[in-house]
């Protein structure tokens, strides 16, 4: 080993002594700590800000006056998504999906104001996060220090001197992979830094830890691409397009190409098309609005023989909202059903983009990270099904309030008689039947669980770059 | 073109060119689809919507009206905001804010890693690839030996890296434009917008030609050179729009959206609560015409209850109109910063050309309140006259047309 070392010192102080790695390396460092420290910030202020108006919401949902149920139905209630600590690293579909969601009686509506539609649009990239540097600029950072970490010595002719010297070539190869991994290891430091920070702020120690292992193994898979393509290739200028051209590859075509092929291949309907089709079910299903509605014969049948009633004047609950309940149970269902098909399409498309890893390292350390960090799209679906619970409680809960505490005679005259009107008020202190909402993301194993596949697909290109350099290694001539 | 090297940097751009487009082509027409299916859809329902009604108030709160940006003829090139603007709506008589900012989110996946398309091809790598083509003209030959023999033979330098030059770039050109005009032809796309993209294709590579030419003077190695000019293409396509975005989203704040919507909230529902005039009066300065008929006298009425719900949107509309022109200031410092991008500048300018910019879209919400609108100005008499009720009336309810 002590070989090992001794080739990799020469190296660490080659580049040391070269003002274009050293140069490259700064302003890397200089970029990484500035945007971790600028996003961590940033996505604190978003948590403080969500927590806040998440309290605030409820507040003002508990201090409104005495009115008729059903207006609470309609006033409705907001669910935010604060971003969990490891979204200092990676904020995720965050930007994109939205953080909000408006949450009301016999709708359910989409997360909105995503930073996107407001964004200053400047091209395909995204904003700078350190999750982006990772990804794209270190992998860059590396194949500039390392492609000619074999090669200089060939082109140099130190290479005969150290073969013939009697160093193997696969000691020679283990020497360059740790003057590698050396560099690797110190920008993995400010990653390392980010998810202490996480902890520190109640993330599970394990997705902090994963998240850190996930972009280690990816930048070993490029510091292993470089090392092999050095071993392999005869000409410096040569092994630099080549490892460029597989950056522009992997980096940014495949994923994108991945994307477009998620899209072709599952036709996922938007909310807009697929709730035109939900519309024509959802009339069938009779309006919850009109008591009246021919729809609901069946369930007046049935409700006025569990009560022993001649007619819905006699009896004691309000037909009114026991329709009004009825009917948003009905349709919840019916809304469900749908949204759980986009979702599930979503999804599917997603798995479809997550094999395109097998062609990207890049896509496939994404898919972990965002996973890892709670920010991905299927954390997101988790937030819209939480989010529709609570919007289905407490409509159902003033629902329940509107058939047992009003009486049917006032609450049909309300509209025209205003003494009727006045009774059909409820007391204010009902409103606190609405359940408090803290939104957090999955349990930190199920995440990690979630991760594995992309993280084994980085394994797998590891093990194969592994292979190759070790073929390479054995069979290195001058 | 003996280089098999410069002829497969050619050939991949081809196949990359060919696969924007195809993809580009196939959305577009997926998109196209989806309309034509929910504008048949959409008058299906409303026919239905409105059958069971009985009152105006009843039916301008049951009917539903498609709005749609249709993708033009060059959206294929360059879908840009449209996979994270909405370009779908349905609204209906109440307060339009509660309506305009409902996202028909598609894959969040999507927004977040972005679209093949040709614009981010010719924006964001074909310039790679000419650097790949072009940086080791000079060196090479370095390298090799020949370069000051060549020069002395030649002359003139410019005789020698002209020609070699202007032939792999002309490569590159004609094969990412290829597949591009072929898409064009396919989308009927105007003569003008495809000569006005492929100038600025041609035109930023040209620029990124100079910034090679520049470098290549440096007496370095191919591979100084090539680390050199990635680095360049980091700083200008990569570093320098994703920082100028933050610099300009730091400086053009917009309203909160949460902030629009919950005072939309507070104003639509306090209305249930507060006298009736306190809602008249603020509509009716705005609409005098209905003075007469203003009076409110029952607790419910429906010319009241369509009142508060304008009344919800005038009380949002400075919120709204600051969001609004917080996002056109954004635009317009990132039109200017993309000056200094040679990539923002071409993507920007495709999807200006395309209409699938911020501005478009922006265009296409004011094009969807201006219809509110229409709709509002047909519902108004009906709901303060109260005539009696006659569903034949609805076939004159005007109808949603996109701007061409």
């Amino acid at each position: 080993m002590s070989a090992a070392l001794r080739i990799a010192r020469e190296e660490w102080r080659l580049w040391a002594r070269s003002r274009v790695v050293l140069v490259a390396a700064l302003i890397v460092a200089v970029l990484v700590a500035i945007t971790s420290v600028l996003t961590a910030q940033r996505v604190a202020d978003e948590a403080n800000n969500r927590n806040a108006r998440q309290a605030s919401a409820e507040q003002t949902f508990f201090a409104q006056p005495d009115r008729h149920p059903h207006r609470m139905v309609h006033y409705g209630h907001y669910a935010f998504r604060s971003p969990p600590p490891l979204a200092a690293f990676d904020p995720g579909v965050d930007a994109v999906t939205g953080q909000s969601i408006f949450l009301e009686g016999h709708r359910q509506n989409t997360a909105m104001f995503a930073d996107t539609r407001s964004g200053a649009d400047l091209g395909g990239f995204a904003a700078l996060t350190p999750a982006n540097l990772y990804q794209l600029l270190l992998p860059l950072l590396l194949i500039i220090i390392g492609h000619g970490v074999l090669l200089r010595e060939r082109e140099s002719g130190t290479l005969a001197v150290l073969l013939a010297q009697g160093q193997s070539g696969l000691a020679l190869a283990k020497g360059k992979a740790l003057a590698l991994a050396g560099v690797a290891g110190l920008f993995m430091l400010p990653v390392a830094a980010l998810a202490i920070y996480a902890v520190s702020a109640g993330e599970a120690p394990l997705a902090a830890a994963m998240l850190f292992a996930g972009y280690a193994l990816y930048l070993a898979v490029w510091a292993a691409l470089v090392l092999a393509v050095s071993l392999w290739v005869r000409q410096r200028s040569v092994a630099l397009g080549l490892l460029v051209f597989v950056w522009l590859l992997v980096a940014l075509v495949v994923p994108r190409i991945g994307i477009n092929m998620g899209s072709a291949a599952v036709d996922a309907p938007g909310k807009i098309e697929s709730d035109l089709v939900m519309l024509a079910q959802q009339r069938s299903l009779g309006d919850g609005h009109n008591a009246a509605d021919p729809a609901f014969d069946a369930l007046q049948k049935q409700v006025l023989e569990q009560y022993g009633a001649q007619s819905i004047e006699e009896l004691p609950v309000n037909w009114r909202g026991v329709v009004a309940g009825y009917s948003e149970a009905k349709l919840t269902a019916v809304m469900n059903d749908y949204a759980e098909d986009r979702m599930q399409m979503e999804a599917q498309q997603s798995r479809i983009v997550t094999w395109f890893g097998l062609a990207s390292p890049t896509l496939a350390v994404g898919a972990a990270s965002r996973t890892l960090a709670g920010t991905d799209l299927a954390t997101h679906h988790r937030f819209l099904r939480e989010s529709e619970a609570l919007r289905f409680d407490f409509v159902q809960a003033l629902n329940n309030l509107h058939a047992s505490a009003l009486s049917y005679a006032d609450d049909a005259q309300r509209s025209s008689d205003p003494e009727a009107e006045a009774r059909t008020r409820v007391n204010a202190d009902a409103w606190r039947l609405l359940d408090s909402f803290r939104f957090a993301p999955d349990a930190a194993s199920e995440r990690a669980a979630r991760a594995a596949l992309p993280l084994a697909m980085m394994l797998a290109w590891l093990a194969m770059l592994g292979g190759a350099i070790v073929i390479g290694a054995r069979r290195l001539t001058p | 073109m003996r280089d098999r090297g410069a002829l497969l940097w050619i050939a991949l751009a081809f196949l990359l060119s060919a696969a924007a487009t195809g993809f580009g082509v196939a959305e577009v027409r997926e998109q196209r689809a989806t309309i034509a299916e929910l504008r048949a859809e959409d008058a299906k329902d409303r026919a239905n919507a409105l059958a069971g009604q009985a009152d105006w108030g009843g039916a301008a709160y049951a009917a539903f009206h498609l709005t749609y940006a249709p993708p033009s003829d060059l959206a294929f090139a360059a879908l840009g905001q449209r996979d994270t603007a909405p370009w779908l709506h349905r609204v209906r008589m109440l307060a339009l804010e509660g309506q305009i900012h409902e996202a028909d989110t598609k894959n969040a996946d999507f927004g977040l890693i972005g679209r093949f398309d040709f614009a981010f091809l010719a924006a964001t790598i074909a310039p790679l690839l000419l650097i790949l083509l072009l940086h080791d003209l000079r060196g090479a030959e370095r390298v090799a030996g020949r370069h000051d023999l060549l020069v002395a033979t030649a002359g003139r330098p410019s005789r020698i890296w002209l020609p070699r030059a202007a032939v792999r770039f002309a490569g590159l050109g004609l094969a990412l434009l290829l597949p591009f005009w072929i898409g064009a032809v396919i989308e009927g796309a105007s003569l003008s917008k495809v000569l006005l993209g492929s100038a600025l294709v041609i035109g930023a590579l040209c620029v990124w030609w100079l910034l090679v030419e520049v470098v290549g003077r440096y007496k370095a190695s191919p591979p100084v050179l090539l680390a050199a000019l990635v680095g360049l293409w980091i700083a200008l396509a990569l570093l320098l729009p994703a920082t100028a975005r933050a610099v300009i989203e730091a400086s053009n704040p917009v309203p909160d959206g949460a902030e629009i919507l919950m005072l939309h909230r507070e104003a639509v529902n306090d209305a249930w609560d507060i006298p009736k005039e306190a809602t008249m009066t603020p509509f009716l300065a705005r609409h005098p015409e209905w003075r007469t008929l203003g009076e409110v006298k029952k607790p419910f009425e429906w010319k009241w209850f369509y009142a508060f719900q304008q009344v919800g949107d005038q009380r949002a509309e400075p919120l709204a109109k600051a969001y609004r022109d917080g996002r056109l200031a954004r635009d317009h410092a990132a039109g200017m910063a993309a000056f200094l991008s040679p990539a923002s500048l071409v993507e920007r300018g495709f999807e200006r050309l395309a209409g699938t910019d911020a501005r478009a879209m922006i265009a296409y919400e004011e094009q969807v309140r201006a219809y509110h609108a229409k709709l509002r100005a047909f519902h108004y008499p009906l709901l303060f006259r109260d005539p009696p009720y006659d569903p034949a009336v609805f076939k004159r309810l005007p109808s949603y047309r996109p701007a061409p």
